[in-house]
């Protein structure tokens, strides 16, 4: 996948004047969120819940070296292969060789994030192996050749007549639709004959659970089990952090993720592999791949502040509550992962030089870690990428900035320099009030106005007030 | 020679500071746990009627077949493929299947894989199987497959109807699957898979409809 990560704030422009991405933003994000909290108010008590899946992932993350050798070790024992890859091109090139020496020249595939992460489907493409995503959104979003635009619906914001014109040049369609359910059916023809001929089968891991060997996939449409059933051969790519201690553990998390995630208490399937297919079966993989892809993540798991990323396990809740994402859609994060989910990752894993703008983005307002089941604190890495950006000189800090925040830092930590300092403010600001508000200032101050109001300053202040009318009372305290 | 991507990854991990584990907290006990058999029925019932799944309650063999017919009459199935364990294989639906002028097969019919693939895909109008569990928490047929319970009869054709014995409701996840990967003893199967109603998906314009890739409609009849 390109990474247009360096491009945001054009993007963003760009896509702040979509007006049907605009009214798409307005109402799926917050329905998705309000089935969220309604379902997860199935669990008894649903802040312990979010508690244990807390814990659950920082335990994860911690105990990460030894639960990835102890799942290695079940998983070979269950007849797995288990692959390592240091970076993308690595990953990309064992999937490669495992479909030359099988002489395959299409392969089907479950929609997974760290297969965006590697460019996977660019790769198989360069050697002549047409690959087709099978999620219906990741499809469109790949005949289209955009990004995903949410972490849930990919495709989400394409307008039916859009989907209608692709369906016909790229998905065999015979009649035009507009009818998202007939343009549904369309997609499902065209792919059941790919997954009914495919022979090589390509899934992410949603879980792997390190006491058993077995990986997890969460979907609803049913794409990822045919590509588990109907190709002989079976590849699935995961990053580290998707280990998990114990089948126990993953099933909490199954629910937690669910919930968060489309506001279901349970996606339509869940299917758990543990080693190829048994030899009494008919269909099924003969032989499973697991490639196990770091791609810069043993390098961050030496930063505790970035260690915290690899807890997310891509629900997309914080997608759905972000203010920032409500109006620019998932397209301007230029990469794999958008919204607070993708200021947090696409930092972590490009590096910070193409990715400023991303977590610079944000107002802090912490709504992202208020509910993220992973217990990942957003604002605070913003805020550490920030710093560390400062540190090395890639943003300046200007010579206004650093004497405002000088007078500013000095007067906080004083209050009788404060209320000095105010006072002779106040007028100041008086002057350009409008109406009751301050609307636009002259010098380094305009750029704060381009998007804020201030309140013009009442004209007596609370503590004036308040002495006066003690004063009034006799001086009683 | 130069270390393997495995050896580094790991080193490099491990070489990384160590951090706290944190205490996990006490979860309440799932309300489902407190549920007898007619209340774990209901709200098995519930939840699989919420996404659009059917359920019915059949005393015997006998009603299990009078359920099937029903559905063979209303949904003018002709052609079914069956799974083979014992629930299903205790129906004799291949004698059934004559009564009714329904055609029944098994994946051991077909000679080889491509023949039972091309049947299973584009032959067959219904998958009629087993289920090791049904989980009442949301609605949930668990399947464990293996040469008795293929991949695809339970999902490539557009209606799946799953056969369960009561006696296998049970109120949570944990139930059934710490019997297959718990230290029962048992060895976990290749492939198990949680059903929760039909396929779906909402991917165009956020319009959610059944049989995306999957079932469109799946019916289960508790046994018993």
């Amino acid at each position: 996948m390109k990474i247009d990560t360096g491009n945001f704030v054009r993007n963003a422009k760009l896509e702040m004047q979509n007006q049907y991405a605009r009214t798409f933003l307005s109402l799926l994000p917050p329905y998705i969120a309000a089935r969220r909290v309604k379902v997860m108010g199935s669990f008894p008590d649903p802040a312990a819940a979010q508690e244990l899946s807390r814990a659950i992932r920082a335990e994860a993350v911690a105990r990460m070296p030894d639960l990835l050798e102890e799942f290695e070790k079940n998983a070979v024992a269950a007849g797995a292969r288990v692959l390592w890859a240091r970076n993308a091109a690595e990953a990309n090139e064992m999937v490669l060789s495992i479909a030359r020496e099988r002489n395959v020249t299409m392969v089907t595939k479950g929609k997974s994030m760290i297969s965006e992460e590697t460019g996977l489907n660019d790769a198989l493409a360069r050697e002549g192996i047409e690959p087709f995503e099978t999620d219906l959104g990741e499809f469109i979003a790949q005949q289209l050749g955009r990004p995903p635009f949410h972490i849930v619906g990919p495709a989400i914001n394409v307008p039916v007549e859009e989907v209608c014109d692709l369906f016909m040049k790229k998905a065999g369609m015979q009649e035009e639709t507009t009818d998202p359910v007939e343009l549904g059916y369309a997609a499902r023809l065209f792919l059941r004959d790919k997954f009914r001929r495919a022979r090589l089968g390509i899934t992410g891991v949603n879980m792997a659970v390190a006491d058993t060997g077995a990986i997890i996939n969460v979907e609803n449409e049913g794409n990822i089990r045919f590509n588990k059933s109907s190709p002989r051969t079976q590849v699935s790519v995961m990053s580290p952090e998707k280990v998990v201690p114990t089948t126990t553990d993953a099933l909490h998390l199954l629910r937690v993720l669910c919930r968060n995630c489309t506001g279901q208490s349970i996606s339509a399937y869940v299917s758990i592999d543990r080693g190829p297919r048994e030899p009494a079966e008919i269909d099924g993989p003969e032989e499973l791949f697991i490639i196990i892809v770091d791609n810069g993540r043993s390098r961050l798991y030496h930063d505790p502040k970035l260690r915290e990323a690899l807890r997310c396990i891509r629900c997309g809740a914080c997608l759905n509550l972000c203010p920032v994402y409500a109006k620019i859609g998932g397209y301007p994060y230029g990469w794999a992962y958008s919204g607070p989910m993708g200021q947090v990752l696409n930092p972590a894993l490009l590096g910070l030089e193409e990715t400023s703008d991303l977590f610079n983005a944000c107002t802090l307002c912490g709504t992202c870690r208020e509910v993220c089941p992973a217990g990942i604190d957003h604002p605070a890495i913003f805020l550490h990428y920030r710093a560390l950006e400062v540190k090395r000189k890639r943003r300046s800090s200007g010579r206004w900035e650093t004497i405002l925040f000088g007078v500013w830092g000095t007067a906080a930590a004083h209050s009788a320099v404060w209320r000095f300092l105010y006072r002779l403010a106040r007028p100041v600001l008086a002057v350009f009030g409008n109406n009751g508000k301050i609307e636009a200032m002259p010098g380094p101050f305009a750029g704060w106005f381009g998007a804020r109001d201030l309140p013009v300053p009442a004209r007596r202040t609370f503590r004036d007030q308040w002495r006066e009318s003690l004063s009034k009372q006799g001086g009683a305290s | 020679m130069k270390e393997s991507a495995r050896e580094e990854i790991l080193a490099r991990l491990r070489q990384a500071p160590k951090m706290e584990i944190p205490a996990r907290p006490v979860m309440p006990t799932p309300r489902e746990v407190l549920l007898d058999r007619d209340g774990l029925t209901a709200r098995f019932t519930e939840e699989l009627t919420r996404e659009s799944g059917v359920v019915y309650r059949a005393a015997d063999r006998e009603e299990i077949l009078d359920y099937l017919t029903e559905i063979a009459r209303a949904e003018s199935l002709t052609r079914i493929m069956m799974s083979t364990d014992d629930m299903i294989r205790s129906l004799d639906l291949p004698a059934w299947g004559e009564r009714q002028g329904v055609s029944v097969s098994t994946a051991a019919d077909y000679p080889d894989r491509e023949s039972y693939t091309r049947a299973v895909f584009d032959e067959t109008d219904a998958g009629v199987t087993g289920a090791d569990f049904a989980v009442a928490e949301t609605g949930t047929l668990v399947i464990a497959h293996g040469g008795n319970q293929p991949r695809l009869v339970s999902l490539a054709p557009v209606l799946h109807v799953a056969v369960v014995g009561i006696d296998r409701l049970v109120p949570t996840y944990e139930d059934a699957l710490s019997v297959f990967y718990g230290d029962a003893g048992l060895i976990p199967p290749a492939h198990l898979t949680l059903v929760t109603g039909p396929s779906m998906t909402a991917d165009i314009r956020a319009t959610a409809f059944k049989g995306m890739h999957g079932p469109r409609r799946v019916i289960v009849i508790l046994a018993g």
